[in-house]
């Protein structure tokens, strides 16, 4: 096993870094990389412009180092706001209190506002204010007629970022604090709302036969000079710093220089890099894997990263939920030191997940979960274990950060796919037009192709290649590895909103797009797999998720809990600590599926072989 | 001239693009009234989800919503007269109604199995 690991990791490495690994190992206290010593982050080594944005793949820890950078401001006596734009927000967990999208008092901290956008939220407030002063001057069915158009996602998603600019433009807002913090969704999803201004803005521009498709938000064309503005304000250095977060990981490092030059490319420049949860020494066989792991990472990264400010903050024993745990963040860890722990007992293996979706013959599954849960290596590990079972199994993938190709690629019986937006809208577009040249002049084409620059469109543009990935299951087990939380929601919402739609429509609807909520509610046919980690946050918002699923009529039934420290032979005092939080949220998610879930120890590898190899689970 | 006006149904934009699928009728009548506009002939929209006030302000439209309910839309107004329901005007009775020259058959039907809202023939 050990020799077949090395072996694999030796190969890995020589194929996609072309390089021979530097072994670097730790001192206590010092981190060293190749000629590189990175410094410890602290608040007096940032660059504290008006507004901050924390941005990087889920789970890498923006929120918490988002929320440490806001109360340590606050405490210093600054006055400071701090938002989340994730429709998945757990802002509220981590400050245990109720909070609202304009922003809640922090008891404790003074001079500290927080506030949670929710899109949803925002799309239902305007929703309301459009159809309610019509309410008994129209019949019920034209209401109803109005609230169904008003719920698409392209709604949610103007209302979203028309919520976000005014944050970034209001006046008021300005004088009244020092910091205005951002905690933003993960990457796509940000990259998309700092887009939208100008997006939105052009087409304003650009459209000569009055942008209809904008008329569902009355007066947006006002709001334009807001718009230009906020693009403004965010390529300004003396206004605006992002502060990317990743881990010591090598696809979170990727992600992150994926974003840093696409928001370059947007105008933002003034862009720092804080590496979290970084351990610092070894003790035994378990942290000194994890130590080369995330020494590796570092000694391989990106390019682009290296130009930037490199801050990092250590691996903490905790996790960041309370006031207490906030403030020590940056300064510390006081964990008590014990010599061992009680592995969790009970716990079943991937195997028997595997086994019971081959038995129940289900066609469409999905891995769902926050980004950096691991999704795409469970998804792929299933659809291996399936395919070597018999079944033709198509495994596909919305998630932009992907790397199922390096993975399973030339495995028989699986067929690979991958959702890229962009890829789709123009995929789109030229079916539209293609079919608008059969038959309209030249002008007329030019007329429909103004609408299809809608930004709208390319929300279509995805839900309907999701639509027919789906249908797919027709013929054979569809595996979806989707993109982290809030942009899956907001594809199953637009599911539901659509479908209501669709059956309205006297148009050329695609059977794909009719017959996919169907699908998805039949459990028979469909299962959602949550994949989570036992810690806080990523439980309490796969909990939410679920809520969400049930609420769109969408059935879960199995739970993955990955990278258990407790379920290794750690004998590294940090690690134990991080291993013994570990229990009452395995406990909690035993509890939440009725036992219906899966336990997967941290490996040094979460490679698929390794997971199908190693994860037969104690009987 | 004539005065014409259309009530849409709620919908997101004018050659529903941005819909859940590509409706030809809508391209059509969306096309035509931009091809008339060239001529001079202006053929007034009325959104339900953008101008819902259109549809209060208007009795004619009112009335016609609060007896036979949304269903009923599109709605095409003549001089202020119901001409037309359920469905967008045929560019024959356009060029009628508006007594101007134009294509008989819509372009749209040229080279399609499909012949507008009634269904395929």
């Amino acid at each position: 096993m050990k020799s077949y690991h090395n072996g694999w990791k030796s190969k890995w490495q020589a194929n996609h870094h072309g390089k021979q690994t530097v072994h670097v190992v730790g001192r206590k206290g010092v981190v060293n990389m190749k000629a590189v010593t990175y410094e410890t982050f602290g608040l007096e080594k940032l660059l504290l412009t008006k507004y901050l944005f924390f941005t990087g793949k889920g789970g890498v820890g923006k929120t918490s180092t988002a929320c440490a950078v806001a109360v340590s401001l606050a405490d210093s006596g600054k006055k400071v706001l701090l938002i989340s734009t994730d429709p998945a927000s757990n802002l509220q967990d981590v400050f245990n209190t109720e909070l609202d999208g304009k922003g809640v008092a922090i008891a404790g901290v003074t001079g500290l506002m927080v506030a949670n956008l929710n899109p949803e939220a925002a799309a239902r407030q305007y929703r309301e204010s459009v159809v309610a002063p019509y309410r008994g001057k129209l019949p019920q069915s034209v209401i109803e007629n109005m609230e169904e158009q008003l719920s698409g996602s392209c709604t949610v998603e103007i209302a979203a970022f028309d919520q976000f600019s005014n944050f970034i433009t209001d006046a008021k807002t300005q004088l009244l604090y020092d910091h205005i913090i951002f905690d933003t969704a993960p990457t796509g999803h940000t990259l998309r709302m700092l887009q939208l201004p100008s997006a939105w803005s052009d087409f304003i521009s650009e459209s000569t036969h009055g942008a209809s498709c904008l008329g569902q938000l009355s007066g947006l064309e006002d709001k334009k000079n807001i718009y230009k503005e906020a693009v403004l304000n965010l390529a300004d250095k003396t206004k605006t710093t992002l502060v990317l977060v990743s881990r010591p990981e090598t696809t979170p490092l990727l992600e992150a220089e994926r974003s840093s030059i696409e928001l370059s490319d947007l105008g933002i420049n003034n862009q720092i890099l804080i590496i979290n949860g970084v351990l610092s020494a070894a003790s035994d066989e378990v942290s000194q894997k994890l130590l080369d792991k995330q020494q590796n990472a570092l000694t391989t990264m990106p390019d682009g990263l290296g130009k930037l400010g490199i801050f990092l903050i250590p691996l903490r024993s905790y996790n960041i939920l309370g006031l207490e745990n906030i403030r020590a963040f940056f300064k510390g860890d006081d964990y008590v030191q014990t010599a061992s722990y009680a592995k969790p007992l009970g716990l079943q293996g991937l195997d028997v997940l595997i086994e019971d979706i081959y038995q129940t013959g289900k066609k469409v599954i999905f891995t769902m979960g926050k980004g950096g849960v691991g999704k795409t290596t469970i998804a792929a590990s299933i659809a291996l274990a399936l395919s070597q079972k018999g079944l033709k199994v198509h495994l596909t993938s919305t998630d932009p950060a992907d790397h199922l190709k390096y993975s399973i690629e030339g495995a028989p019986l699986i067929t690979l796919s991958k959702i890229d937006e962009k890829q789709e809208l123009l995929n789109y577009q030229n079916e539209v037009l293609s079919k608008a040249r059969e038959r309209m002049n030249e002008e007329d084409v030019a007329y429909v192709e103004e609408d299809l620059r809608s930004p709208c469109t390319q929300e279509i543009a995805v839900f309907r290649a999701f639509a027919e990935i789906v249908d797919k299951a027709q013929n054979e087990v569809v595996i979806i590895d989707t993109a982290p939380t809030g942009h899956t929601l907001l594809l199953l919402d637009s599911t539901q909103s659509y479908h209501k739609e669709v059956q309205r429509t006297k148009g050329e609807t695609p059977l794909s797009v009719q017959r996919l909520l169907p699908r998805l509610r039949d459990v028979g046919q469909t299962e959602v797999i949550i994949v989570t980690l036992p810690e806080a946050t990523p439980v309490f918002e796969a909990e939410r998720l679920r809520e969400d699923l049930s609420r769109a009529g969408i059935h879960n039934k199995w739970w993955v809990v990955n990278q258990c420290l407790s379920m290794t032979n750690t004998q590294n005092p940090l690690l134990i600590a991080r291993a013994t939080a570990e229990y009452q949220w395995l406990e909690k998610v035993k509890k939440i599926s009725q036992g219906n879930v899966v336990a997967l120890p941290w490996l040094e590898n979460a490679s698929i072989e390794n997971i199908n190899l190693t994860c037969k689970g104690e009987k | 001239m004539k005065k014409l006006e259309i009530f849409d149904p709620a919908m997101c934009c004018s050659t529903g693009v941005c819909g859940p699928s590509i409706d030809p009728e809508l391209m059509r009548i969306a096309t035509t009234i931009n091809a008339l506009k060239e001529k001079g002939i202006v053929i007034k929209r009325h959104g339900l989800s953008t101008e819902p006030q259109d549809f209060v302000s208007n009795k004619t439209i009112n009335a016609l919503l609060q007896k036979d309910g949304v269903d009923i839309l599109p709605a095409t107004l003549l001089d202020g007269e119901v001409v037309k329901t359920k469905a967008y005007p045929t560019n024959e009775e356009l060029s009628q109604w508006l007594e101007v020259k134009m294509a008989s058959e819509s372009p749209w039907k040229a080279n399609s199995s499909c012949c507008g809202p009634k269904g395929c023939c």
